[in-house]
């Protein structure tokens, strides 16, 4: 288990303040955040490129914040990969071994089976300025598990690859973590890769983790505002507690004129005790209610009409808009039912906010 | 005419100016004249003579400047400023004061006492080579400097990350990948030490078959109006010059690693 506690940073006026973090063993742990939040300073402080102002760095129960980069069995891809380029592929995958003095031979064990899953046999005896950014990925990679460390600390290492090539790496990343019991602790600010790789996150906005948890937490129930605009959340609503029951709270959202009940889970929620927070809802969880299901409901209705759609993928983009009301709500559905039930810009329409689909959050 | 056609033709004027001044050399050029200079006792030992002493004195810079400029290119430290200002000094301080300057230190009580104890410098070999030490080191410096800046230093964090030492990560990685700017770092220096007059004739003086350096002869013979003389002795300094400039350039080739 790799351990960051109460770690603080600073480079210039930027400071990375009292970051606290658990990689468990077998696991991956994303660190989210939008360039300039400070990711990169934080794994340089894990690694050992910059020594940190205070905190540890604990690594299977033994500190190593204060140790040589070499002694402290952490792995690193940085984002421009840093291939030796004076070097072969095969020469970059052995230089582990050849630093630590151990036979250098392809063949061996370990290198043996990396070059053979990670595909790049018939690539060892290329310069790596000949390499494509895929065979350059997997080249680093392979590098950096010949060292025969556990941990891997990956920095944005995908940013550079087209789509496809990014997701073929996503699976490869998979396959080696499992194959490997790897643990990893990658940062990144993709989120499709965020929830793809990781099993836990910590997001970091301005130099503060604002959030930490699984995948599905983070997901469900982002912490703050800040949080949920990072994730892409445009439906963020100003409510106010209107009725606590025990089965079933609800809020008024007067930016929507709407009454919106809450799931029971909300109860667990300080923030159902405060008279007024915010309401989020994902857009791809906004239902549309056909003419015969709107008698079915009663709360968490939206009507209004498009005001304005956009393709995105395999989803139409609907921005809903009252007449009434001062706010829209954003719903992603798929082409083909936009398509079937004919919406277009101006299109009259019914929306339902799923309960179990809204997320309170502190304002 | 246009700025590209004006900014060839300064190039080309550039140019001009220094291969007139060579062909002007042979207005005095004797044919028969050179083979005799050429292989005179006296020649040969002043070629010997620099070669030497411009060869000791650029390994002794590589030598320390290699470090120096390792630390200057990766670490922050306090008076990181004040030694990179100083390596200027050889090049905003004219040889004849950086020579004079030597002279002075060796006539202080420190100076003396490292002349008793130690080697003597004022008008020997040691002295033709502590001044061409002196000009060159500093220029080693920043020329080395200048290969290692271009070399990200995220490929010693990698290394050391894969399990190299320090001194492994320079060994393994920046050296081999600074390679091409040390050896072009080296010619030039040598070069320059080879061409140094100014410190040299200051601290060792010019005296015939002991001080000669090529640049030293140059001197005496112009002085004792032996222009034929003179002219062999500067082409065999430019050709020298010359080629190793050329083998620079050839070095100098596709040194980016950033």
């Amino acid at each position: 288990m790799l351990e960051v506690i109460d770690l603080s940073s600073k480079v210039g006026t930027f400071v990375l303040s009292n970051v606290s973090l658990t990689i468990f063993p077998s696991s991956c742990h994303v660190i989210l955040g939008p360039t300039g939040s400070g990711k990169t300073l934080l794994l340089e402080a894990i690694i050992g490129l910059r020594m940190p102002q205070k905190g540890k760095v604990i690594l299977e129960d033994n500190e190593i914040t204060f140790l040589p980069i070499e002694q402290r069995g952490l792995s690193y891809v940085p984002q421009d990969l840093a291939l030796f380029p004076h070097m072969t592929v095969k020469e970059n995958i052995l230089y582990p071994l050849r630093v630590r003095g151990k036979r250098q031979n392809i063949e061996n064990g370990i290198v043996q089976e990396l070059v053979n899953s990670l595909g790049i046999r018939h690539l060892l005896d290329r310069s790596v300025k000949n390499l494509s950014g895929g065979e350059r990925q997997r080249t680093a990679l392979a590098r950096a598990l010949a060292s025969g460390c556990k941990y891997l600390v990956l920095d944005e290492p995908l940013s550079a690859l087209h789509e496809s090539l990014k997701k073929e790496l996503w699976y490869l990343l998979k396959d080696l973590q499992r194959r490997y019991d790897l643990s990893i602790l990658m940062v990144t600010h993709d989120l499709e890769e965020a929830f793809f790789l990781g099993d836990r996150m910590t997001i970091v906005l301005d130099g503060k983790v604002r959030q930490q948890g699984t995948k599905d937490q983070v997901y469900k129930h982002p912490a703050s505002f800040d949080v949920a605009e990072f994730l892409g959340i445009r439906n963020l609503f100003s409510v106010q507690t209107e009725k606590v029951t025990d089965d079933a709270p609800s809020v008024y959202c007067r930016g929507l004129r709407t009454t919106l009940k809450l799931s029971e889970t909300a109860l667990e929620s300080k923030l159902i005790k405060t008279s007024s927070f915010f309401i989020g809802v994902r857009s791809e969880d906004v239902a549309i209610l056909l003419p015969g299901e709107l008698k079915a409901h009663t709360n968490n209705i939206v009507t209004g009409a498009v005001r304005d759609t956009f393709e995105n993928g395999p989803f139409l983009m609907l921005i809903v808009t009252n007449p009434d009301c001062s706010l829209s709500v954003e719903a992603a559905i798929p082409r083909i039912t936009a398509k079937k039930l004919r919406l277009s810009k101006g299109s009259s329409i019914s929306l339902l906010l799923p309960e179990e689909s809204l997320f309170l959050i502190a304002p | 005419m246009n700025f590209r056609k004006i900014s060839i033709a300064c190039s080309f004027a550039t140019f001009g100016l220094y291969a007139a001044l060579i062909l002007s050399l042979f207005y005095f050029f004797q044919g028969e004249k050179l083979l005799d200079t050429l292989l005179s006792e006296r020649t040969l030992f002043s070629v010997r003579l620099s070669l030497a002493a411009a060869t000791i004195s650029t390994v002794f810079s590589i030598v320390i400047a290699l470090p120096a400029a390792f630390a200057l290119s990766r670490y922050e430290f306090r008076g990181k400023r004040a030694v990179d200002t100083m390596l200027e000094l050889p090049m905003i301080v004219s040889p004849a004061a950086l020579g004079a300057m030597l002279l002075i230190f060796f006539n202080n009580p420190l100076g003396l006492w490292i002349q008793d104890h130690g080697a003597q410098f004022v008008f020997t070999f040691y002295g033709i080579v502590l001044a061409q030490f002196v000009t060159i080191c500093g220029v080693s410096t920043r020329l080395i400097k200048a290969a290692m800046d271009e070399i990200p230093p995220r490929y010693e964090a990698v290394a050391r990350t894969l399990g190299a030492s320090p001194a492994k990560a320079f060994l393994t990685i920046t050296l081999p990948l600074s390679k091409r700017g040390i050896i072009a770092a080296s010619i030039l220096s040598w070069a320059k030490a080879l061409g140094e007059f100014g410190a040299t004739i200051t601290i060792a003086g010019s005296m015939a078959m002991k001080t000669e350096t090529l640049p030293i002869a140059i001197f005496m013979r112009l002085s004792s109006a032996e222009i034929e003389g003179t002219v062999v002795l500067i082409l065999i300094l430019v050709s020298i010059g010359l080629s190793i400039l050329y083998a620079v350039r050839f070095l100098s080739r596709g040194n980016s690693y950033a």
